[in-house]
């Protein structure tokens, strides 16, 4: 066992002086500083891989009453065959509906006597089940785990159930415009690569059986190819001896999915238009491929991005919200994933001043690579992403969930002790090469829901648009 | 206010010293509370764990004490508390948490409305003298108000008027209740928010945002002497007025079942939507209905769940508890409903799901529920209980949302034991009172019919 000790600072020293930076209006004279900064306690991970390969990591955090544990294993919707994509959701989404020991209620029952819950759900690049519970039942909640993760039998009542549902839910959510913005968004990011996937179709619905479901399982849920990440009231040891009891005796039968191909890193501008009959609003997406959660510009991207529309703070959202009244709730988001990863801007904008909505946006995307950020800016965003990384972490469910997705993505747990000092090195200059690698207007895909005629109209300003059912 | 729980203390504690209980965790939030002299009240919990700290500010003002005919004006109101103050104009107070590392949001609900923060630990005095300076006054500038009207009605295009359902939580105590103040629709009417003006918007202010119907939740990496002394610097000069009363508005329980049929064009799929009045904060009935609806609602071991989308296969998904789903169990004053939101498969429909639900209550209410059950159902709320409480955000939140809701911000740390006292008979009894089909609201949103 190896323990990782690394002592976390959000290195807000200088902030006082920094926001009394020159670009903004002066604070008012009352306004008192903010206080010293106190050093964040070290991460105390420890970490330890079992003979069988599983790899498991444990944070103890004494005195709140409760434990989370998550398991990840390799290979997500990602990994299934391009005609069978997303089964591996369907897949975890049954794992706790029976085993060979228990029944899909009993399940349930268990996990209420714990005062715990337990979801399993597939991610691109994973299979994630995510259990917690009182934590003096943690023995107990992690032999229901293993139970869900090893010997789930895929019932045949449970499967028709799970179809029958699945088939109408997908019907539901035709009716929410995120759904079909982001499926139609994902396609023209990513074509034919598995990270265009966002959800399954009625026809890979149709095709799945019990027995489809338990061979995919058996490949999929190896213990080298996976990792238990558990945090909490515990003691260590203690948690070791009851990992080795339910996880010890799960044998490796075969390998993991194969690595995928890098997804692409660019994509065509184009407009497309999802009609939406009865849409009072334009939903709108903005964007386009970046890169993998490992490349070096991540850090940096995440950064440029509280700048430009990631924050409450940002460019856009005091454009187009506080200063417009477009939108309620845009919002930015930088996501990477193991072998490629997304930017998109979101906003929901009454149907009328949808180009108005697009032209302040690729405005203040063009912007972040012509002009430097401000100092007061620069250090108000790495103290806002530091602090929220930091409220994010405080939480187990968070934590642990983190750290399992550090390792799907092949980062070492260090990565979160890493991650503040990383953003407090990003210079000015550097998000402005970010800005003009990622954010230029002319490199992004517009996806709008909304009404046909008029959003149409809309987008026509910038260009061809192209009409399409989803 | 404390002694509708008086006698559920006396039950828990009793039931409290049984073997079974033993094992589980007795965990308690730190607190401190003191008031100042012009009436705000403060909490104050402890936790040196991590250098963050959480702030809520919770005002004794929300949708049911919004000026009649202006519905949706608290929660304009409360987006116009982001918009400046003559000292620090609008910009000011996000660009001081978000350079701080902090975060903040506002919400309105029924009985209150309430600003919170979270920041490292160095943000704490700024975000203090942020809270004070917008309880003195606000910047009641015309732009200011135009620009949230538009924010505002954007809101409630995206929540409301562009998904489907969007209403049904707006629509059950539209069909349920018959005061203005409990019926109306609380996000508003596009023609009531065009018509605030900047009057209303300072009246508002003179009224409930005094010291006196506030109180002040801070939870984090502070010792409560400390924290005290700094609300004290930045708040103890600011005037006070007079708490202003809170009405009773409770209604009767319903004497004949209100039902409805809306068709919804934006729907795909059916849904039902169904409540039911139920007992008022802090009555005798209060945590027996809690237990009763996370019984019957709480999950995928609850009976709804087990019996109508496993079991008879009718419900796709069900989602529901008391005061659902705008708050918890625990959050509210006055009265509140128990709710159920549900969207049906094509073999049934309302007459088939009402069915079902109905044989579901008259078992508890016949039969009372097995011992075992009941005790893993409270074991599963003490759990999320907890869960409420993980971070200092949430516990200052909770904290400062029980002192101005309960008239104790301790009270909080007695729901375990309330939840614990609750009995088979006590089941029984509050099924038998409140769920029953007089007392039922059900609204059903079919699909509009397709166009050839």
């Amino acid at each position: 066992m190896t323990i990782l000790r690394t002592t976390l600072s959000l290195l807000l020293t200088a902030q006082a002086a920094g926001l009394a930076g020159s670009e903004e209006k002066p604070l008012p004279r009352e306004l008192p500083p903010y206080g010293a900064e106190r050093p964040i306690p070290a991460l105390n991970l420890a970490q330890r891989t079992l003979p069988n390969g599983l790899t498991v990591w444990i944070e103890s955090r004494p005195g709140f009453p409760r434990v989370t544990a998550f398991l990840a294993v390799r290979g997500g919707n990602a990994a299934d065959p391009a005609e069978q994509r997303g089964t591996a959701g369907l897949m975890a989404g049954l794992l706790n509906e029976g085993t060979t020991t228990r029944t899909s209620k009993q399940i349930a029952e268990e996990l209420q006597a714990l005062g715990g819950e337990l979801a399993a759900w597939a991610g691109p690049d994973a299979v994630f089940l995510s259990g917690s519970a009182l934590s003096h039942r943690l023995p107990t909640l992690l032999n229901l785990l293993a139970d869900v993760a090893r010997r789930p039998t895929f019932p045949a009542k449970e499967v028709e159930l799970a179809k029958a549902n699945t088939l109408q839910s997908l019907q539901a959510q035709e009716a929410q415009p995120s759904f079909q913005a982001n499926r139609a968004f994902n396609v023209a990011l990513f074509g034919s690569h598995p990270y265009s996937f966002s959800s399954i179709t009625p026809e890979t619905v149709n095709a799945a059986t019990p027995d489809s479901l338990r061979a995919l399982h058996a490949a999929r849920f190896q213990p080298n190819q996976a990792v238990l990440v558990l945090s909490g009231d515990l003691q260590v040891e203690r948690a070791f001896k009851a990992i080795g009891e339910a996880f010890g005796d799960w044998q490796a039968t075969g390998e993991g999915p194969k690595p995928l191909l890098s997804a692409p890193a660019t994509c065509q501008r184009a407009f497309v238009l999802i009609p939406r009959p009865g849409s009072v609003q334009s939903t709108v997406r903005v964007g386009r491929p970046t890169v993998a959660a490992t490349h070096e510009d991540y850090v940096p991207l995440q950064l440029a991005n509280v700048i430009l529309g990631g924050s409450f703070s940002s460019r856009i959202v005091r454009n187009i919200r506080e200063e417009k009244g477009y939108t309620y709730s845009p919002g930015a988001r930088a996501s990477g994933l193991q072998v490629g990863g997304s930017y998109s801007i979101r906003a929901d904008v009454r149907t009328e001043v949808t180009a108005a909505s697009l032209m302040e946006i690729f405005y203040e995307m063009d912007r972040m690579g012509t002009t430097s950020v401000g100092e007061e800016e620069l250090q108000s965003a790495k103290h806002y992403m530091g602090g929220t990384f930091l409220f994010q972490n405080q939480m187990q469910q968070a934590l642990v969930g983190t750290l399992a997705t550090y390792w799907v993505n092949g980062l070492k747990p260090g990565a979160l002790s890493d991650f503040i000092p990383k953003v407090n090195k990003v210079t000015a200059e550097e998000v402005r090469r970010i800005g003009r690698t990622y954010f230029a207007a002319k490199d992004q895909t517009i996806v709008v829901v909304g009404d046909e005629a008029k959003a149409k109209l809309e987008l026509e300003q910038f260009g061809p648009v192209r009409v399409q059912a989803r | 206010m404390r002694l509708g729980f008086l006698p559920c203390f006396l039950l828990g504690a009793a039931l409290l010293a049984g073997p079974s209980e033993t094992k589980l965790p007795a965990w308690k939030v730190p607190l401190e509370v003191k008031t100042l002299p012009n009436g705000l009240t403060v909490v104050v919990s402890e936790d040196h764990s991590l250098p963050t700290v959480g702030i809520s500010m919770v005002y004794r003002v929300g949708m049911r004490l919004e000026p009649k005919g202006r519905t949706g004006f608290a929660h304009l109101f409360e987006h116009m508390m982001f918009e400046g103050t003559p000292v620090a104009p609008k910009g000011v107070f996000d660009r001081v948490i978000q350079g701080g590392g902090g975060i903040n949001n506002g919400s309105t609900r029924y009985d209150y409305t309430n600003y919170i923060e979270s920041a490292p630990v160095s943000a704490l005095e700024p975000i203090l003298w942020l809270e004070a300076d917008r309880l003195k006054a606000l910047d009641f500038s015309a732009k200011n108000l135009k620009n949230q009207q538009e924010v505002v009605k954007e809101e409630i295009r995206l929540n409301v008027k562009n998904r489907p359902y969007g209403s049904w939580w707006l629509d059950l105590p539209a069909a349920a209740y018959t005061r203005w103040e409990t019926s109306h629709d609380g996000y508003g009417s596009f023609e009531d928010l065009d018509r605030a003006d900047l009057k209303d918007v300072e009246a508002f202010h003179r009224t409930y945002y005094t010291p006196s119907n506030a109180v002040l939740g801070i939870a984090g990496d502070v010792k409560p002497a400390e924290a005290f002394a700094l609300v004290e610097k930045y708040f103890g000069a600011l005037p006070t007025r007079p708490k202003p009363a809170v009405p009773d508005l409770k209604e009767p329980l319903g004497t004949a079942e209100v039902r409805q049929v809306k068709t919804d064009p934006l729907a795909r799929v059916p849904a039902l939507a169904v409540a039911w009045k139920v007992m008022t904060r802090g009555s005798r009935d209060h945590a027996p209905a809690a237990v009763l609806a996370e019984l019957l609602a709480g999950g995928d071991a609850s009976r709804i769940y087990l019996g109508l989308v496993k079991g008879k296969e009718l419900l796709l998904e069900v989602s529901g508890g008391l005061n659902f789903p705008l708050g918890n169990a625990w959050d509210f004053d006055g009265q509140t409903m128990f709710g159920l939101f549900s969207l049906y498969k094509p073999n049934a429909d309302a007459d088939k799901v009402l069915a079902g639900l109905d044989e579901i209550i008259a078992n508890v209410a016949t039969q009372g529920v097995p011992a075992a059950e009941l005790e893993r159902t409270k074991t599963k709320m003490l759990s999320d209980f907890y869960s409420g409480l993980e971070i200092p955000l949430y516990r200052a939140d909770a904290l400062a949302k029980a002192q101005s809701l309960w008239g104790s911000a301790a009270q909080l740390n007695e729901i375990p034991r309330l939840i614990e006292g609750v009995t088979s008979e006590d089941l029984k009894r509050v099924a038998v009172t409140y769920l029953t089909r007089a007392n039922r609201t059900v609204i059903d949103y079919h699909l509009a019919p397709v166009k050839p």
